[in-house]
This record gives C-alpha cells, structure tokens and sequence, in this order.
C-alpha cells in the first residue's frame, strides 16, 4: 500500500512538471507580442532574437495610439457588442421561458427545429443575409450586426437557459400567479436573479464573440472610422507590415479587453463552458 | 397545479418565442432558400441578375480550378485541428485532473487563449512563424535543425495553421476537466480492488464514460472549424497553392471581393450540403462506440 502512495505522489510530481512546461509554452505567444511592444524594430528584428528589450520603450504605446487610434475602435466595437449582449440576454431568455415554463401547442416541434439549428453552419448564408440587407439600403453599418442579437440570441443560449430554468421548482412561479404577477414578471423579478450565474455567462460569452468577430464587419462596415478593433487591427498589419512595434502595441491593446474580462469573470467562464459542454 | 395549454397561455408562449421563431425564419430559414435561388443565377450584386439553372454549379465541378483545393484544404483543416485538439485537451485535463498544486492557475492558463481575438492569434504567431528572425525558426536552430518557412512551404503552412488553432481551443480543456470529475471515484476504486492498474482505469471506465463529451467536443468543433476563416484572410490569403483555401474565405472572396454572388452562393450550397453530411455521419456513427450510461 504504501508503494502505492509513492507511486502516486512521484507521478503527481512529474505531472506537475510537465503541466508547468506546457502553461509556459501556452503563456509563451503572450509574453512574446508584449515584449515585443516595448522593444523598437531594430531590436525585434535581432537575429538571434532578445528574450527582453534593452530598454522598455514605453512611447511605443503613444505612438501607436496616433497611427491606430484603438480607442475610437474600441468604442466602435462597444457600439456593436453592448446592444448585442443586452439583445441576446433578452430574447433568449423569453424564449428558454416559453420552452421551459409553458405549455402551447407545436411545442416539441419548434423546441427540435431551435435546437436543431445548433448545428446550422452561419457561414453558409452570408450572402443572401447580405443581399437582404442591401435590399432595404441598410448593408452599410452596425444595424447587421446588431439586429441579429435581437432575434432569438442564438440556439445555444436558448438551450442553455432553458435547462437552467428547468432546475428551479415551480412552486415559486406558481404563488407569484397566485399573487397575480404575469409570466413577464415571473421571469425578469423572480426567475432571472435565481439563474444569475448562467445569463452573466451568456452575457460575457456574447460579448467576446462580438468583439472578436471579424467576418461580420468585414462584411458590413467599409469605412475606416466605423471599423471595430479587430478589422481595424487586420488592416493595420496588411498597411502597417514593417512597422512591427506598432503592430505588437496595437494588438497587444485589441487583446486587453477580452483578456481583463476573462480575468474578472473567471468563474463565470469556466461555469458556462461546463453548464454548455455537460448539459448539452 | 401545471401551467395548462390554455388560449391566454399560448398567445404569452408565442409573444416570448417571437423574436426567436422570426431568428428562425429571416436568419435561417429564407437565406438558405436565398442561397438556393441566388446559386441559379449570374448575379453580381450590380446588374440585374440572369437565370443560368445550374451552370454554377456545373462550373464549380468541372473547370473551377479552386473548389477542389478548398474541399482538401476543409477537410485537412478540420480533421485535423478537430483530432489533435481532442487530444490535445484530453490529455492536459487528464493532467488537470491529478493533485497538482495550483491547479485552477493552470486550468486558466490553458483557457485563456481561447478568448483571444483570432486576428490576435494569427499576428503574434505570425511573427513567431516568421522565416528569418522568428523564434521558432531559432529554436530550430539551437536543436540544429534547418529552418522552415513555416507558413510559406507547401508541407508546413496547414501543420502550422493547425497548431495555432489548437492553441486557442481551451474551452475544450475545461469541458473534458469538469467530464473526468463527474467520473464516479467508486468506479475507479472498483478497478483497483480488483487489481487493475491506471490504464484499466482509463481504458474501461474513464474512456467509455467520457465518450458522450467526447462526441459533444468533436461535433461542435467539427462545425465550428469546418468554417475556419481568419488565418486564410489574415496570414496566408489561401496560399501556397491554395494549400489554405478554406470554404468560407473562398465563399467570402467569390462574393464580395469579386462580387459573384451567384457562383459564391453556388459554392455555400455546396458547403452546407458537405456540411450536413458529414454531421449525420458523425452522428451514425457514433452509436457504434457512444457509450450511453443505464444501458
């Protein structure tokens, strides 16, 4: 038995190595755009290359800030993504409310086509979406962007919010009725708080899909001032190819946001990865 | 008392399942009979668009010199990332799930890329990638390896694509950390009574209890890397050889940088057809070696 132990513990101490080994190769393309940032081209292109800059040149990050003005893209981006979150949060949520708490007819039905359309490549209806959008004059700016939020936020999120409905006892939906509130109340007063970890999850899902989106503006926004981050940051490389401390500077910008989000709802991350990937 | 299907009841339902079931129609529905309808025409989103039944699509089987490229590159891609990203992720949350110090450290620091912007992705690991003073090349060198022209030769630009991608599939650690924790211990103990050693256990319990997130992680990457975009746009315009030329960014490019709607759309029709197929596929066979628990 106590072979045993020892056995254990020492695997555990050569999975602890390796786990360390790998985490540092993973932080690795992290730590090699910052350092980057602060170093000037002379240095980056040292071949071979320095582990650290010489001296930290902390006006790259002005300099960049004046050939890529990432604030205005940011808040370009915040225009698409916080609309789109509140959107998202609001219809999937009446919609898991329908499938979880009511009963209508073609219900089974409809509940197996949303859920089916889960597995709905996006890529593949671009252009007529386009098309359509252009049909009416609105194929240029953030309105295709947003509006889609506002349709049903996505199967996923319906699905996941209904399952988490589902765990909640009735009881208390049903005194509200008995109190007189409407299904509207029950949902956003009584239910919503109670699923809180699972919309905060959702909210903080959607808003990095929207900020790291990249196909949906190439699509629909073509002038430079309207651009998000993360196109404007595709077009500062193919413009900006040699200037690499500026390149560096500016993604390490575009990466910040998503990165201090992930850092601060961390639980909630993890959680909504699991509740998807378990329940599903 | 059970909500009952009354009149009032299923007027609220259909309220709250609006926005959704219009989604439905105008995000799904309509388009893919748009897809439909635009592939059996020449339209270039300009002049008035002229019937040719199906002489895209006879194009794209015949003469486009691009379609067939872009289906190996698809499906080298996607296989690909899809495999080795399972593997990948399975055997750091086999890892994970050891008593290790610091282990909700380590389990963010794989996630983390994850939430990284891919154009993010693709411009450090292009500069890591880079032939001549990019760190990886000089890694090579210290081992006295040659270097490569990671994301320009032929043999390496898919490798290459592949691993970045894997890199940023974090998501995936966590959903396989939280299956292997759901592993009943008494399971596992059983084995041991009975003599088994550490590969009995994974062989006979953890595997076959982990298969149905193993099924859940390869069908939604599948779906989500068949549609692989970024790296084509942003690192290697679809190049060498079209040895990158993936669906979507030939999709993207047929339609709006040359504006052939009716060839593009031709060639997404295609796609989702390939895509549909391969889901059922994947969803047949999977009753073969889904192991489904109370059976």
């Amino acid at each position: 038995m106590r072979d045993m132990e020892n056995a254990k513990r020492n695997t555990n101490v050569i999975v602890t190595i390796i786990i360390s080994l790998i985490g540092l190769a993973v932080l690795f393309p992290f730590f090699w755009m910052l350092r980057s940032s602060f170093m000037s081209n002379i240095e980056i292109h040292k071949y071979p290359p320095l582990l650290l800059p010489t001296t930290w040149r902390l006006d790259n990050y002005p300099y960049a800030l004046s050939v890529f003005p990432s604030l205005r893209y940011m808040v370009n981006t915040l225009t698409i993504t916080l609309p789109s979150v509140v959107g998202v949060l609001l219809t999937s949520s009446l919609a898991a409310y329908a499938f979880a708490r009511l009963d209508f007819p073609l219900k089974r039905l409809w509940f197996t086509i949303v859920i089916g359309s889960m597995l709905m490549p996006g890529a593949v209806t671009i252009i007529p979406i386009f098309v359509a959008w252009s049909f009416i004059g609105l194929s240029n700016g953030y309105t295709p962007l947003i509006v889609p939020a506002f349709l049903g936020g996505g199967a996923v999120n319906i699905f996941l919010c209904r399952q988490f409905l589902m765990t909640i006892p009735r009881d208390l939906d049903e005194a509200a009725i008995i109190d007189g509130a409407g299904h509207v109340r029950i949902l956003f007063q009584i239910l919503a708080p109670l699923i809180r970890p699972v919309l905060i999850a959702i909210g903080l899902f959607t808003f990095i899909l929207y900020w790291n989106d990249l196909l949906g503006p190439l699509i629909y926004i073509s002038r430079t001032e309207q651009n998000t981050i993360s196109q404007a940051l595709a077009n500062f490389r193919s413009g900006f190819g040699t200037d690499w401390k500026s390149i560096m500077a500016a993604s390490c910008m575009t990466i910040t946001p998503p990165v201090v989000l992930f850092l601060i709802g961390q639980k909630y991350f993890i959680e909504g990865i699991v509740l998807s990937g378990l329940k599903a | 008392m059970k909500t009952r299907m009354t009149p009032q009841n299923t007027l609220t339902a259909y309220l709250f399942l609006a926005p959704a079931l219009l989604g439905l129609f105008f995000l799904t529905i309509f388009p893919i009979l748009g897809v439909v309808g635009i592939s059996l025409t020449n339209w270039s989103g300009l002049e008035k668009p002229a019937f040719v039944g199906l002489g895209n699509f006879k194009q794209i089987f015949t003469v486009d010199f691009y379609f067939y490229r872009s289906v190996v590159a698809t499906l080298y891609f996607a296989f690909g990332a899809v495999i080795s990203g399972i593997i990948y992720s399975f055997a750091i949350a086999l890892m994970l799930n050891q008593r290790i110090p610091a282990r909700g450290f380590w389990r963010s620091v794989y996630f983390i890329p994850y939430i990284v912007p891919s154009i993010g992705t693709c411009i450090v690991w292009a500069w890591m990638y880079e032939s001549n003073f990019g760190v990886l090349n000089y890694a090579l060198h210290l081992l006295g390896i040659n270097k490569i022209q990671w994301l320009q030769d032929p043999r390496y630009a898919m490798p290459s694509i592949i691993a970045m991608v894997v890199w940023g599939m974090g998501s995936m650690i966590v959903i396989f950390l939280a299956g292997l924790q759901n592993v009943p211990r008494s399971y596992l103990e059983a084995v041991e009574i009975d003599g088994g050693n550490a590969w009995h256990k994974f062989r006979h319990i953890t595997i076959p209890l982990m298969t149905p997130v193993i099924f859940y992680n390869f069908l939604m990457s599948m779906i989500s890397n068949l549609q692989i975009f970024v790296p084509a746009y942003a690192l290697t315009h679809g190049e060498p050889s079209g040895k990158t030329l993936f669906m979507v960014f030939l999709i993207y490019r047929e339609g709006f940088m040359q504006n052939s709607f009716g060839h593009a759309s031709a060639l997404s029709l295609i796609f989702f057809i390939f895509i549909a197929a391969l889901t059922a596929i994947i969803f047949a066979t999977s009753r073969r070696w889904m192991f489904y628990e109370g059976e």
